[in-house]
Parts: C-alpha cells; sequence; structure tokens
C-alpha cells in the first residue's frame, strides 16, 4: 500500500466505524479517570456547553463526534465557526485555553 | 466563507490529501437528516424485562422487583421500610386509567391502598410521619396534593392548581413540616399555541394560559398561527401570558397570582395556603433534598414546538434558592434566548424576549443535560452506595417528533451527576450498539425510567421505569401494563 491509499483508507475507516463508537462507563465496564488536570477542566466546560448535543460525544441533538476522525485544530476551528447548525463559539465564551481543553478531553474520552 | 492559504508556494501531497480529506468535516447534513428519537424507533409493543440486557458503571448489578404496572411514576418507602409505587393514570396521548398507591411485597406482588380518579397524573409520593403525600397532576379538574393513610383514606389538602395544560402538578417531598411541590407550565415557552391543540388540552381548557407568581411586564410580542380549533376561522394572535387567540401589547402589565405555574410552592403539612419558594421554571418535575439539607429540582427544557419554538435548549440540575426567578419563558439556564443562534430552530426566526423586564438573572445551573432527555425524578446517594452526594437522574428519553427533530435516541437511562462540577456520565444503560429504549433495541432492558429512590439505608437504588410510549405524527401511544419496577445494588458491599 503506497502513502495515498494509506490515507486514504485511513480517513474512510474513520467513517465506517461510527456506529461502534459508545463511550461510557457501563459500556466500556471501565470508570473514565481524567489523566490530567487539562482534561479534567476540558470535560468541566464540554458538560457545560456541549454535552446537551453531543452526550458523551455520541449522537443526540447534534451528530455524533466520539467517530469524528477529524485532527484536534481541525475540530477546534469547527466549534469557533460553527457548522451548519452547530452554533459557533466564540472567545468571549470558550477562551483559547479552553478550547484546548475541550478538545483532550475529547480525544482522552474517544481513547479510553 | 472558509479560505485556505499554504505557506509553500507547492503543497505536498499529504498536505493536498489533507484538505481533501477535510472538505467531509465542513459539509452540513443535519438538514436532510430525518428524526430519530426512541419512540420514533420503537416496534415492540409488549414487553420481557430482561436485568441482562442492562449495563451499569462496574460494580453495579440490576435485578428486576415487580412488572406489570400501568404508567408508574414513583415509588417510596414507609417506616417499617416497605415499598410503595403510583400508577400514575395518564399518559400523554390522553390516556386515562385509574391512579393507584400500590404495596409492593418482597416477591413482587402487587396491592392496591388506594385509587384515584381521572385526574390524573399523580406524579410524585412522600411518606411523612405515618402518612403518604401524593402530586396529583390535575389534567380535567386541577392539580392537588392528596394526604393517604396506610388504611387507604384519602384527605384532599390542596385542590385547583392551575395545571390542566402541558405540565402537571410534580412533586412531593416532605420535610421539616412543609410539603414541597412544583407546578409546570401550561406551555411550552409561555405562548398558547396549536401544539397545545395537538397535546388535546386546548380543546378542553380553551382560555388557559400560563399564570405569573409575580406581575411581570410584557414587551409586546405576539405570535400567529392559523386557528388550531377552528380552521374556517382563519389566522389568530396571540400574546405570552395571554390566552388562546388575544394579542398583548407593548409594557402591558399581568398580574401575579399564587397558585402560579412554572413554580415551586409549599405548604405545611397542616395547612392549606401555598407559598412561593421559587419561579420561572418550565416544568420542574423532580424535587429532592440533597444530604447537605439544599432543595434541587429537575428542569424538562423547552421545545422545538408551537408558536415559540426553542431549539437546543438543555434540561436542567437547580439548587433552588428560595425567592429567586429562574428564567422562563425568556432563558435557557443562565443565558438569555432572544439573539442566541444556539437557541434559533432552524427555519424559524431568532427568538425575541416576550418580558421587558425580567425579575433577575438567572443563577447558574448545577448541571446543564441533554435536549429532549426528559430529565425527571432523582435522588442522591450516600457513602453506602458510593458516588456519595452525587444525583442519580432517571431520564425519561425524549419524545421526538413531538418535541422537535433529534439525530439519535436521546435518554432512556440512568445518569449521575455532581452537582458541584456539572459533570454527568452515564450510570445504567442498554446494551446495544446504540442508545434506546428496549422496544427500540428489541432487547429486555429499560424503556422510559421516569424516577428513582433510595432505601433508608442508601445501599438500594430503586428505577421506576414508565414503560412503552411510542411516538408517531399523531402524537404519543403509551402501552398500559408495561411499567416495571428494577433495583440496583453494589456487587460487593
Ligand atoms: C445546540 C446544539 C449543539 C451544541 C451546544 C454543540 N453542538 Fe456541536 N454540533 C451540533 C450539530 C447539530 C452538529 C452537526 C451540524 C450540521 O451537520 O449541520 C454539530 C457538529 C459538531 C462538530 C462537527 C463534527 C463533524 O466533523 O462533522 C464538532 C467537532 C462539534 N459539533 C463539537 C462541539 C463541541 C466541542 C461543542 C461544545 C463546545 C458543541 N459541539 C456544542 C449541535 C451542537
Amino acid at each position: 500500500m503506497n502513502r495515498k491509499t494509506l490515507l486514504i483508507t485511513f480517513v474512510l475507516a474513520g467513517f465506517l466505524t461510527a456506529c461502534a463508537m459508545r463511550r461510557s462507563e457501563p459500556a466500556k465496564q471501565k470508570m473514565f479517570e481524567p489523566a490530567t488536570s487539562q482534561i479534567a477542566n476540558g470535560e468541566k466546560i464540554f458538560m457545560a456547553k456541549c454535552q446537551k448535543c453531543h452526550p458523551g460525544g455520541e449522537a443526540g441533538l447534534g451528530i455524533g463526534l466520539n467517530p469524528v476522525p477529524a485532527p484536534k485544530f481541525l475540530k477546534r476551528f469547527q466549534i469557533r465557526h460553527g457548522l451548519g447548525v452547530m452554533p459557533a463559539f466564540k472567545k468571549e465564551e470558550i477562551t483559547r485555553q479552553e478550547l484546548h481543553d475541550i478538545t483532550s478531553y475529547m480525544s482522552a474520552w474517544k481513547h479510553y | 466563507m472558509f479560505k485556505i492559504t499554504f505557506r509553500s508556494p507547492r503543497p505536498g501531497l499529504a498536505v493536498k490529501l489533507l484538505i481533501a480529506a477535510s472538505i467531509p468535516f465542513f459539509i452540513s447534513c443535519y438538514g436532510i437528516k430525518s428524526s430519530k428519537g426512541g419512540g420514533q424507533l420503537g416496534r415492540h409493543m409488549t414487553r420481557n424485562p430482561q436485568a441482562a440486557d442492562v449495563l451499569l458503571a462496574p460494580g453495579y448489578k440490576i435485578d428486576l422487583v415487580t412488572k406489570g404496572l400501568t404508567y408508574p411514576t414513583a415509588c417510596t418507602f414507609d417506616d417499617k421500610g416497605e415499598l410503595y409505587v403510583i400508577e400514575g393514570g395518564y399518559s400523554y396521548g390522553e390516556s386515562w386509567t385509574r391512579p393507584a398507591l400500590i404495596r409492593i411485597s418482597q416477591n413482587g406482588d402487587q396491592k392496591v391502598i388506594a385509587s384515584g380518579s381521572d385526574n390524573g397524573p399523580w406524579t410524585g409520593v412522600d411518606f411523612y410521619e405515618g402518612h403518604f403525600y401524593i402530586a396529583e397532576g390535575g389534567s380535567k379538574a386541577g392539580g392537588k396534593i392528596l394526604k393517604i393513610a396506610p388504611s387507604g383514606k384519602i384527605d384532599t389538602l390542596i385542590a385547583n392548581l392551575p395545571s390542566g395544560g402541558d405540565h402537571h402538578t410534580n412533586g412531593p417531598v416532605v420535610r421539616n413540616g412543609f410539603i414541597y411541590f412544583s407546578l409546570g407550565a401550561a406551555t411550552n415557552s409561555g405562548v398558547v399555541g396549536p401544539d397545545n391543540a395537538h397535546y388535546g388540552w386546548l380543546k378542553r381548557k380553551p382560555t388557559f394560559h400560563d399564570i405569573p407568581c409575580q406581575d411581570i411586564i410584557l414587551a409586546g410580542v405576539n405570535f400567529d398561527s392559523e386557528h388550531a380549533l377552528d380552521k374556517s376561522a382563519g389566522s389568530v394572535t396571540t400574546g405570552a401570558y395571554s390566552p388562546y387567540g388575544k394579542p398583548s401589547a407593548p409594557n402591558q402589565r399581568i398580574s401575579g397570582s399564587i397558585p402560579c405555574t412554572g413554580a415551586v410552592m409549599r405548604i405545611s403539612v397542616g395547612g392549606t395556603k401555598p407559598e412561593v419558594v421559587a419561579w420561572g421554571y418550565r416544568n420542574p418535575f423532580g424535587l429532592r433534598f440533597s444530604p447537605d439539607g439544599n432543595l434541587f429540582v429537575t428542569e424538562n427544557a423547552y421545545d422545538e414546538r408551537g408558536s415559540r419554538p426553542i431549539w437546543g435548549a438543555g434540561d436542567i440540575l437547580w439548587q433552588v434558592k428560595p425567592g429567586t426567578w429562574y428564567g422562563f419563558p425568556d432563558f435557557s439556564g443562565d443565558m438569555l434566548l432572544a439573539g442566541d443562534i444556539e437557541f434559533k430552530a432552524p427555519g424559524s426566526p431568532m427568538v425575541q424576549s416576550v418580558l421587558k423586564e425580567h425579575p433577575n438573572k438567572p443563577p447558574k445551573p448545577a448541571a446543564i443535560l441533554e435536549v429532549h432527555s426528559s430529565s425527571s425524578g432523582f435522588d442522591f446517594a450516600n457513602a453506602a452506595f458510593g458516588f456519595a452526594g452525587e444525583a442519580f437522574i432517571a431520564q425519561f428519553g425524549d419524545m421526538a417528533p413531538d418535541v422537535g427533530k433529534t439525530l439519535a435516541p436521546v435518554g432512556f437511562k440512568l445518569v449521575r451527576v455532581d452537582p458541584a462540577s456539572g459533570v454527568i456520565r452515564d450510570f445504567a444503560i442498554n446494551k446495544g450498539k446504540r442508545n434506546g429504549p428496549a422496544s427500540a433495541l428489541g432487547n429486555g432492558g429499560l424503556e422510559r425510567p421516569v424516577s428513582v429512590k433510595f432505601n433508608e439505608a442508601g445501599d438500594e437504588l430503586y428505577v421506576v421505569d414508565f414503560g412503552i410510549v411510542q411516538m408517531s405524527k399523531k402524537g404519543p401511544h403509551p402501552q398500559e401494563k408495561t411499567g416495571v419496577i428494577w433495583k440496583i445494588t453494589k456487587t460487593q458491599p
């Protein structure tokens, strides 16, 4: 496999694993312990701002986030600028540091 | 619009591919997706509850206590530790049955202690100094607080509470000689509209509307709709806190009166005169005191329906600060709805405030729960169960499409919430590739958990599961005799 096909396969695989991405303590049979204070802070902000539409990163009012393979910087871009009906979160609402904390939490949650 | 600039004049293959791969992330697909609520996906109208189909956080197990109940809403224990459950006697979908107080024996047998009339739903029960206290929803004749003796004798402590609209009289919890209860708002967001005809009550009560606890001044915003009761009447205009078809004017004063809608109130155990504890709620359904003695409520938030639809409003866990206004109908939590894209329903105009002045800025919520999760009855854990001080909340689950569109079933499980940090974690969910009620997943797990209660020692958590309510364009389709009670305990002491 050359680099091109590898990348394409990687991206496609991300889309196909969509429904196998339930994430929670009962589903994983394992407690989630934030490994850093950044992740712990990211979880709190996610709960205050995002959980209502993306419960535990699963779909709800919004789409599921756990299966999204986009890199962190792209997610931060989407959160800042909004996407379709997803509201944009400006600096006054979520600071730059908080935005990084949220994406750290999202990836820790996705891989725990 | 989105614009990409490169630092090097000729981006490499990897960069090009990365950009190409990013394009799907900027395509919105919300509009073309259909609603997939938990009640919409269900195909199973019968129920065979199986504890093995429920997944819990590690270290806990679940057992079935009793089944075959019709619209159960809450349970409690008497002074001997015996378990009692109430059957509500009403379900959304305009289905009336007989509300009842039922004793459940150790082996799951059911014995009716008292039963009521077709003025349900009985929404909650508490036991205090030898008597049961019950909130009667009041769908037909107004809300009531009932006192029931162990012999089955029923006394009405207070009646004619204005709760014949979308939401009912809820609670109660009895503490230090006071009965705390709540009334949900008559409407979704302060304005009577065609959604209330669809729900059924507008035909029965054509002039009913919300009542504030204190005087309020309206902004004079009005809402047009096709006449929902009389198609030949054309269009009608309705203001907030006004009967259907009656416009409001700028600076119009609406007098407050007690009892009011969308409020937490209390009466003394011997008394009959309600006083307001806090107001400005939409539907404060669950009421509980925390271990340190503070009152908390769960509020079922706005839906995307009616003349003033609100999108993206999460259910809320509030600590009740006496004398405070909690934001209905112009805030979601502590966020102003007006002008915020987050609350604008797709295809509807931006939300405008209907009140000219707000009594106070609402406090910060203890937690913001999932939009449409119907986060309902809850209880606080102590050290005997683990997660001491956390609120265990039953999520009845979405009622899509009546409440708006949802991309996947929301709720239908138990969550635990740390009121200090607002962090929410799943505690009991159904097995399966995705979330949803047992009737949608085709298994024997949770259907619509509506309330929970710890026993006196705090080491057993009882879960009241309302049973099957499926949803179609015509509205809710509840199934009698599909309600159950579950019990959750630790696997190791
Ligand atoms: C009011 C509901 C709502 C809130 C609040 C919300 N989102 Fe979203 N989000 C959505 C919806 C709906 C979409 C899908 C948008 C579309 O396709 O039009 C989405 C899409 C996204 C995407 C894009 C996924 C992809 O690649 O397609 C990301 C990332 C995301 N949300 C993260 C967040 C984070 C992080 C927060 C909290 C800071 C948040 N969202 C808050 C509703 C919401």
